[in-house]
């Protein structure tokens, strides 16, 4: 249905677009480094990084699992060229309007591809021993083994 | 079990905005609410991850389901919430 485009979250997130040891002094400074990432990988433009801040500032990103998934607007998606996801983690956290957020994943997406990627992201963050492992991750290795579905998962998604 | 059948409305799907609203509604009926897609995979309605986990796209059709005081109520609020463009702003 509208998951035609769903590629693997480990082709999307780029070496480029991984920060294992970062630290924020705010929310937005926080978000402001995940968008970074995606420009890195020339996904964004620097307009889709302010429309970040300004949908957070609508509803919060943060999923739990001290985790957040910040992400433009709506109307923010004409600065996206490519899919692409980013991470960025903050060993010493991150103040998140009183979340506690070790891990930040920037995403950008064009389309419906959004919802495959978010899936696939929220799948591998609903089991706790993996959330734990990828907050503690310090290898962009580990990253990527742990973002890589478990062949004996339920497949969703498509 | 009371359950009901929605069609999501959300013009994107349920996502991280509305996916993050449609959980807050449904950790404030104080009932457990499962929420099933189309292809059966059933989460707990409360949890964002959960939501986001089922990949949901705009016209799907997702089941809801609750037992307890208030379920018929709370089953019809959370339709609601499901029936609006959460993405309008």
């Amino acid at each position: 249905m509208p998951n035609d485009e769903s590629k693997p979250l480990h082709d999307l997130l780029a070496e480029a677009s991984i920060n294992l040891d970062a630290s924020a002094t705010s929310r937005d400074d926080a978000i402001r480094q995940a968008g970074a990432g995606l420009m890195a990988v020339g996904a964004v433009d620097a307009a889709y990084v302010d429309a970040m801040i300004e949908r957070e500032n609508t509803v919060s990103t943060f999923m739990g699992e001290a985790v957040a998934i910040p992400h433009g607007t709506l109307a923010a998606k004409d600065w996206v060229t490519a899919d692409a996801l980013s991470m960025v983690r903050f060993p010493d956290g991150v103040d998140w309007d009183g979340n506690d957020v070790r891990l930040a994943f920037g995403i950008a997406a064009k389309g419906n591809g959004h919802i495959a990627l978010l899936s696939q992201l929220a799948t591998v963050l609903m089991d706790p021993d993996k959330a734990e492992a990828l907050r503690n991750a310090t290898t962009i290795d580990t990253v990527y083994q742990l973002l890589t579905p478990d062949p004996d998962s339920d497949e969703t998604g498509e | 079990m009371p359950t009901k059948t929605v069609t999501v409305a959300s013009s994107v799907g349920l996502h991280a905005r509305p996916a993050s609203l449609f959980a807050q509604a449904a950790a404030k009926v104080g009932l457990p609410v499962t929420l099933t897609s189309a292809v059966g995979k059933s989460v707990n309605a409360a949890s964002i991850l959960g939501v986001l986990s089922l990949g949901i796209g705009h016209g799907e059709q997702v089941t809801l389901s609750t037992e307890g005081d208030g379920a018929e109520a709370a089953l019809e609020s959370l339709a609601a919430v499901l029936n609006t463009d959460l993405d309008k702003e």
